[in-house]
């Protein structure tokens, strides 16, 4: 039987009641009022501080070996000037696999000029894997029809930025005209107010995103003809 | 619940249904008294102890007041735009000044806010940021693994697009680390849902992930030697 339908019966909670008033004395009841309130005290301190925010570090009960003395990934370090545990490579090494001889795929050159060709085959996965990138390290600025009109820049619009230089439309003629080497190169390196993202994207992954920057030039000036047959209906 | 434990109690000393006689009370009472005491501090110290008292809301104060909510929720900006090493490494990577000055040489470039950012631009030196979600030394968790095999961004970090200042969302205990490890199908997504922060699978999640957990011949182990090197 369920302890509340129990208590609901109020002969059983009469019967309870004398049965503690004729044994114990007055003072038993107030106390244990008071310690079942005072006993919530603490219940209610941990539930506050299981809901709010605070910028006291973790407690560790149990510290264990939870901090130990040793330098992780991007952590500091009094030993060096600049504080940083992680050190750069010594100036003129150069780590396995990653020797700077290959003038295509590194600087999109092909005996000193802009090539216009891809240093790979451009599939059908290199496109899908452009699009990803360029709608993570592009589209902001450029947006994602790449015609200028990112969010980045429409909040530099909004701010009325004075340096603010608005990104060109990767769609327009000038863009289009340019080698697949040269748009390599700009967003490797940067290119008047634009930030160079070589630090930021992988080498393969810039060939891919010129790859659908092709793509989407192409849709920006495409004629009826361009879409495949059995998709012409679609177009009405 | 104090108030069920003293009918717990109550229970204890009488069987049900029949009113307690004084002679069995007087001689389960202090028994009875102990029980209690032992369940309340018991109940405390678990409740206290647990990683969502303990470590869930840690929200540090940040050298720059960087807003995860305006920049990854407002903007719109893909978490890997500037944590772009989650995919390849096991450190998510806090990105290096120049990333931030990708936007900020020309967008709020006079700003107070950004000078610590400036000023590190300007010598080199790092932003000192305060890690959030520290794990601890003995535990080598790898973003990459998770981040390539379906988990997002979300299922660890929660609302980061919500965040002004980012605060742990979720224990990042071992046993819920392993509650994953075992059942890892509600935690699974698309690939290019991954920095999404409010997708829903289309269908009941655990159906869901028990097909992508399929497609991908995913068995996260849950031995030691996984976490623990």
């Amino acid at each position: 039987m369920s302890i509340f339908r129990e208590l609901q019966d109020h002969q059983t909670v009469r019967q309870y009641t004398r049965a503690a008033g004729e044994r114990l004395p007055r003072w038993v009841l107030p106390v244990i009022v008071t310690l079942v309130v005072v006993s919530w005290i603490p219940l209610v301190f941990i539930a506050k501080s299981r809901v709010t925010k605070s910028d006291v570090p973790r407690i560790q009960l149990i510290p264990d070996m939870d901090q130990q003395p040793k330098y992780l990934a991007q952590t500091a370090s009094p030993l060096f000037a600049d504080h940083r545990a992680m050190r750069p490579p010594v100036e003129g090494t150069v780590a396995r696999g990653e020797l700077d001889d290959d003038d295509l795929l590194l600087r999109g050159k092909v005996d000193g000029n802009w090539s216009t060709t891809f240093p790979f085959p451009v599939t059908m996965e290199v496109m899908h894997r452009g699009r990803e990138r360029f709608n993570i390290f592009c589209a902001p600025c450029h947006g994602l029809a790449g015609m200028g009109d990112g969010m980045v820049a429409k909040r530099a619009d909004a701010l009325q930025e004075g340096k603010w230089v608005p990104p060109t439309s990767l769609t327009s003629d000038v863009v289009r005209e340019r080698t697949d080497g040269e748009l390599f190169n700009t967003i490797s390196n940067g290119i008047r107010t634009m930030p160079a993202y070589g630090p930021q994207i992988p080498v393969g992954d810039r060939w891919a995103i010129v790859a659908y920057m092709r793509a989407l030039q192409r849709s920006q000036n495409a004629s009826p003809n361009d879409v495949p047959a059995d998709h012409q209906s679609d177009l009405r | 619940m104090d108030l069920t434990v003293v009918f717990i109690f109550r229970y204890a000393c009488g069987s049900p249904g029949e009113p307690p006689t004084a002679n069995r009370r007087r001689n389960s009472e202090p028994a009875g008294v102990a029980i209690l005491g032992g369940i309340y501090v018991l109940v405390l110290v678990v409740y206290a102890a647990s990683p969502g008292t303990t470590d869930v809301g840690y929200q540090p104060n940040q050298p720059v007041p960087y807003s995860h909510a305006l920049h990854a929720g407002k903007l719109g900006l893909d978490c890997r735009y500037c944590h772009s090493t989650v995919e390849y490494a096991a450190q998510a990577a806090i990105p290096p000044t120049q990333t931030c000055m990708n936007c900020h040489k020309s967008v709020r470039s006079e700003s107070p806010k950004l000078l610590a950012v400036r000023e590190s631009y300007a010598t080199g030196k790092p932003v000192e940021w305060v890690r959030v979600h520290d794990l601890p030394g003995f535990v080598y968790f790898n973003h990459s693994a998770h981040v390539r095999r379906g988990v997002g961004c979300v299922s660890c970090h929660g609302r980061v697009d919500r965040m002004d200042v980012v605060y742990q969302a979720k224990p990042l205990s071992m046993g819920w680390c392993l509650d994953c490890h075992r059942n890892p199908e509600a935690s699974l997504r698309p690939q290019d849902k991954i920095t999404s922060m409010d997708w829903t699978p289309p269908e009941d999640p655990v159906a869901f992930g028990k097909r992508i957990r399929a497609e991908q011949g995913l068995n996260p182990s849950s031995d030691c030697w996984t976490c623990h090197r």
